[in-house]
C-alpha cells in the first residue's frame, strides 16, 4: 500500500446528487443500447461463420446504427462509460489460465475494475475464507486510495469482527481500511452506495448477510453498478447464507462462490497458507464452470494456482501427541 | 446586564398547573422542619418569606397551599431560559438561583439601545409567564446585584451591604460598625477594610463598584467564528432555512479565509419567534470551507436527524458558529491538473459520519498490548490523527493471527488426548471439528500489572494457550486453552477466539 502511484489526470466525475435520476435513466438506456449491440454483433458472428455475406450484412448495418446512437448519446451526456484513469482497467488474480479465461471478449485479462461483482461464501461457516478473498482481490487492484468496508452491525457479532492484526497477516495495510458499522442492510446499500459514487474509494465491499437481505434487489445493484462504471471504483459485495441454488438476481457482473481449502502442511504438521476454492457462478458474457483452488501469498501479493492433489487432506494423520512426548523439537510429533 | 427572576420557581409551577385557588409556598426539608424555599407573590404580600417554618406560616395564613421544591427543574428551567436569552448575545450565563447574566456589550445595535434590548427581554419573559427585573451594569456582579434589588445603572452606592453575599457574620459586622449601604464601604481606605475583613470584601466591594471585572463564564463556548441573520417576517420554510444558512456559511468562510483557517465542528441555532431552539451539529473530517460539501452534510444532517425540524411560527434568527477550526491553507490547484484525493477522502468521511453517525465510521490503530483482543482500537474516523504503523509480519510464514475475532471469545468444548495438550475434536455452535493439523501452543500470559494481586504468583489472571488448527474442510481456528492445566485451574476451559481465512 505505499507504493506512490503516478498523478491521476483527468478523472471524470460529476456532481452526483442532483441530476442521479436523470443519470441513471441515461445509463441504464445507454446500457441497454451496448447490450444490444454485443448480441447483435454475436449473432452477427453466428451467422458469418455459416452462412457467407447476406444475412451479416444487414446485422452489421444495424450494429453500425446502433454504435452511431450510442456515441450520439453518449456526446450528449457527457458522460463516459470507464474513467480515464492510470490504473489498469481490469484486475487479475495473477494466474494465466484463469485471467486468460475471465477475458471473453473484453479488452484485457482478468475481471473489470469498474464495475459489482459478488463474492458468495458457500457456507456460513466459510465467511471467513469470502471475506479475505474480497480483502485480496481489492489488494490485487493495486489503488492505493483506501478500501471502504461496509458491515452490518448485527452480522458482526454473530461472524466476528475484523481483526485488523489478520488483516496485516494477509499483507494489506490496516490502515487503508476504512470501516463502517451500518445499522441495517438499507443503510449498508445506501452508504456503499455514496462510497461507490465519489472516486474518493479505492474498494467498496459491502458484507450483506441471509437469504434475502432488506433492499438488496435488481434496483440496488443496479444503481451500484452503475455507479461502479462511471467512478471506477471497484465494488464488491460480499454475502453469506445465500441461497445458492436460487440466488437473488443482481446486475453483478460476476458471481464467485468461494470456501475454505485445506491448506498445505507446513512443518510438524501445521496448518498453512490461506488456502481458498473459488468457483464462477455466473458472468457477463457467459463463462461458467470456472474453479480452481487458490494459496496467497503474502509476499508477493500474488496467487498460486495449487494442482489437484496437492494437498490431499490427511485424514489419517491424527496427531498423536501423547505418546512421545518429548522435551527435544525433533521427536515432535508429526 | 443582569435578568433577576424572584418568582422563579413558583411561577414555574403556575405555567405548568395553572394558578392555585389561594396563596402557596414551594418547601423543602431542612434538618428536619419543613422550611419554605420560594413563596409565590400573595403568599410575600401575606408576609410569608423564604426560610420560614410551613407550621408558623400555616398559623398565620390557614388556607396555605404547599407543594414541594424541586430544585433541579428549577435548574433546567433557568438553563433553558438563558439560551432562550441567546437571541440577543452568545454570551449568556445563568447565575442560580434566579438570575441570568448576558454580555450585551456591541450586541445592541439591533435594538438601537441597551435599554430597549432589556425591555424587549422583560417583555418576552413576561409573556411566557415569568416576571423579571432588569438591570444594566459596567461588571456583571454589579449587574446582577441592582437587578437583585431593583435598582437601575448608576446607584451601586445605594445597595445595602448584603449585596456583597459574604457570609451573614460579616454582614452583622459591617451592619454594627454603621456601615449600611455600600457607599459607605466605597469611602473608606481599602486596607483597613482587608484588614477587618479579609481580602475577600474588597475584591467584591471593586466587582460592584465596576473596578474590577470577573469574566462571565457562558453556559456554552463561543465559536470561534459566528454568523448569523434576523429576519423581520420569521421564515416559516426549512428549505429557505437551508438557503439562509449556506449563505451564513460562505460569510463565515471569508472570515475563516482571511485566518487562515477551515471549519472542523460547525454549531447551527435556529431560533423559533416562540422561543424554542432547535440546533445542529456538523462535525467534518478535514477543514473545510467547501459551501457545496457543507450544504450535502447539512442535507445529511437533517435527513437522518430523530424528530423532524418543525418551523411552526417560523424562525426569527439563525445563527451558525464554527466551534473547532483547523488551519487550511489557500488552495493550490495542482499544475497538472486532477483534483485533490485527500480532500475527496476527507469529503467522504465527513459526509458517512454525518449520516451513520460518528462512531459507526472507523479506522484502526495499533494499540500496545500483547493481549490480542486488546491489540487494536476501533476509533471513529474524524478523531483519528494520523496513519500508526501496524507490525509487518515475517515473510513466509502463515498467518497467525484471525481475519476474524470474536470479542468476547466463544465458549467451545474440546476433547484433547492429555489436559495440557492440543485439542483433538471441538464442539462449536453444535456442530463438531475433527482437528486434523495444529500448530501451538502459543503462551499469552495475562498483563498481571493491571491487576490488583497481580505480583502474586497464580493471581495475575489466567494464562491463555492458543493453538491454530484446522478441521477436516479446511477451515482454520484460532483456540486457546484459559490457565494452566494444574497450576492454574484444574480444569481449564476452552475458548474459540477468531477464525483464520
Amino acid at each position: 500500500m505505499a507504493v506512490s502511484s503516478p498523478p491521476i489526470k483527468g478523472r471524470h466525475r460529476k456532481a452526483c446528487s442532483t441530476d442521479l435520476l436523470d443519470q441513471i435513466i441515461l445509463l441504464s438506456k445507454l446500457e441497454q443500447t451496448m447490450n444490444d449491440i454485443d448480441s447483435d454483433s454475436a449473432t452477427a458472428l453466428d451467422a458469418s461463420l455459416i452462412t457467407p455475406a447476406a444475412v451479416s450484412e444487414t446485422a452489421e448495418k444495424k450494429a453500425t446504427a446502433l454504435k452511431a446512437r450510442f456515441a450520439k448519446i453518449l456526446s450528449a451526456s457527457d458522460t463516459k462509460p470507464v474513467v480515464a484513469d492510470d490504473l489498469p482497467t481490469h484486475f487479475t488474480f495473477g494466474i494465466e489460465r484463469i485471467d486468460a479465461a475471465l477475458r471473453g471478449n473484453a479488452v484485457a485479462d482478468g475481471l473489470p475494475r469498474a464495475a459489482l461483482h459478488e463474492i458468495h461464501a458457500a457456507e456460513k461457516a466459510d465467511m471467513t475464507s469470502a471475506a479475505a478473498m474480497s480483502l485480496l482481490l481489492a489488494e490485487r487492484c493495486q489503488t492505493d486510495k483506501p478500501i471502504l468496508w461496509i458491515s452490518e452491525g448485527g452480522e458482526a457479532r454473530r461472524q466476528g469482527r475484523l481483526y485488523p492484526p489478520g488483516i496485516a497477516e494477509l499483507g494489506i495495510d490496516p490502515d487503508a481500511i476504512i470501516h463502517v458499522d451500518a445499522a441495517d442492510s438499507i443503510t449498508g446499500l445506501r452508504a456503499a452506495a455514496d462510497g461507490v459514487r465519489s472516486s474518493a474509494m479505492g474498494v467498496v465491499i459491502l458484507e450483506l448477510a441471509g437469504k434475502k437481505p432488506k433492499g438488496l434487489d435488481m434496483t440496488a445493484t443496479r444503481r451500484l453498478s452503475l455507479s461502479a462504471q462511471k467512478s471506477g471504483v471497484l465494488n464488491l459485495l460480499l454475502r453469506s447464507g445465500a441461497d445458492m441454488e436460487n440466488p437473488l438476481p443482481t446486475a453483478a457482473f460476476s458471481r464467485w462462490q468461494v470456501s475454505a481449502a485445506p491448506s498445505v502442511p507446513l512443518e510438524a504438521n501445521a496448518p498453512g497458507h490461506s488456502a481458498f476454492d473459488i468457483s464462477l457462478l455466473r458472468h457477463r458474457s457467459g463463462l461458467y464452470g470456472l474453479s480452481a483452488q487458490l494459496e496467497w501469498n503474502r509476499d508477493n501479493h500474488a496467487f498460486r494456482e495449487r494442482q489437484a492433489g496437492e494437498a490431499a487432506p490427511d485424514f489419517g494423520v491424527v496427531p498423536a501427541l501423547f505418546a512421545d512426548r518429548t522435551d527435544h523439537p525433533d521427536t515432535r510429533a508429526a | 446586564m443582569a435578568l433577576f427572576l424572584p418568582y422563579l420557581p413558583t411561577e414555574r409551577i403556575i405555567r405548568t398547573r395553572g394558578q392555585p385557588k389561594a396563596p402557596f409556598v414551594l418547601t423543602d426539608k431542612q434538618r428536619g422542619a419543613v422550611v419554605i424555599t420560594a413563596p409565590d407573590r400573595q403568599a410575600v404580600a401575606l408576609g410569608l418569606g423564604v426560610g420560614m417554618k410551613l407550621a408558623d406560616a400555616r398559623a398565620r395564613v390557614p388556607d396555605l397551599l404547599a407543594f414541594e421544591h424541586d430544585m433541579l427543574a428549577d435548574a433546567q428551567l433557568l438553563d433553558r431560559l438563558a439560551e432562550a436569552c441567546e437571541r440577543y448575545t452568545p454570551i449568556v450565563a445563568a447565575a442560580p438561583p434566579h438570575s441570568l447574566i448576558l454580555d450585551i456589550t456591541g450586541a445592541q445595535h439591533f435594538y438601537h439601545s441597551e435599554e430597549a434590548l432589556a425591555r424587549d427581554a422583560e417583555d418576552r419573559l413576561d409573556a411566557t409567564g415569568y416576571s423579571a427585573h432588569w438591570a444594566l451594569a459596567e461588571t456583571p456582579d454589579a449587574a446582577l446585584a441592582l437587578a437583585r434589588h431593583g435598582l437601575k445603572q448608576g446607584a451601586e452606592a445605594q445597595l445595602p451591604v448584603s449585596a456583597l453575599d459574604m457570609n451573614a457574620k460579616t454582614h452583622q459586622a459591617l451592619e454594627r460598625a454603621g456601615l449600611y449601604r455600600i457607599g459607605d464601604l466605597s469611602e473608606r481606605p481599602r486596607a483597613n477594610l482587608a484588614a477587618r475583613f479579609g481580602m475577600e470584601l474588597t475584591l467584591r466591594l471593586d466587582r460592584l463598584l465596576g473596578i474590577e471585572d470577573r469574566p462571565i463564564d457562558p453556559t456554552r463556548s463561543l465559536g470561534n467564528v459566528i454568523a448569523e441573520r434576523r429576519f423581520p417576517e420569521p421564515l416559516t420554510h426549512i428549505d429557505a432555512a437551508l438557503i439562509v444558512l449556506e449563505e451564513l456559511f460562505m460569510e463565515a468562510s471569508i472570515q475563516l479565509e482571511q485566518r487562515g483557517h477551515g471549519a472542523r465542528m460547525i454549531r447551527i441555532m435556529l431560533f423559533r419567534c416562540d422561543g424554542d431552539i432547535a440546533r445542529l451539529g456538523l462535525e467534518t473530517g478535514a477543514s473545510t470551507r467547501d459551501a457545496a460539501l457543507f450544504k450535502r452534510l447539512l442535507r445529511e444532517r437533517i435527513d437522518v436527524l430523530n424528530d423532524e425540524l418543525n418551523p411552526g411560527f417560523g424562525y426569527d434568527l439563525i445563527r451558525l458558529s464554527v466551534v473547532a477550526t483547523q488551519p487550511l491553507a489557500v488552495k493550490q490547484l495542482k499544475l497538472e491538473g486532477g483534483e485533490d484525493r485527500q480532500e475527496d477522502e476527507a469529503a467522504m468521511v465527513s459526509q458517512l459520519s454525518t449520516r451513520m453517525g460518528r462512531d459507526q465510521v472507523q479506522k484502526f490503530q495499533p494499540a500496545n498490548s500483547h493481549i490480542p483482543e486488546q491489540g487494536m482500537f476501533a476509533l471513529p474516523c474524524l478523531d483519528v490523527p494520523s496513519a500508526a504503523p501496524w507490525q509487518i509480519p515475517p515473510s513466509d510464514s502463515p498467518p497467525v493471527r484471525p481475519l476474524h475475532m470474536f470479542d468476547p471469545p466463544q465458549r467451545v468444548q474440546v476433547i484433547a488426548e492429555v489436559p495440557d495438550g492440543p485439542p483433538h475434536r471441538f464442539t462449536w455452535r453444535r456442530k463438531a471439528h475433527q482437528v486434523v493439523r495444529y500448530e501451538g501452543p502459543e503462551r499469552i500470559a495475562s498483563e498481571w500489572w493491571q491487576r490488583k494481586d497481580g505480583q502474586q504468583s497464580g493471581k495475575g489472571g489466567l494464562t491463555r494457550d492458543y493453538y491454530r488448527v484446522e478441521d477436516v474442510k479446511g477451515r482454520r481456528y484460532w483456540l486457546f486453552r484459559h490457565g494452566l492445566y494444574g497450576e492454574e485451574k484444574t480444569n481449564p476451559d476452552w475458548y474459540l477466539h477468531g477464525l483464520f481465512a
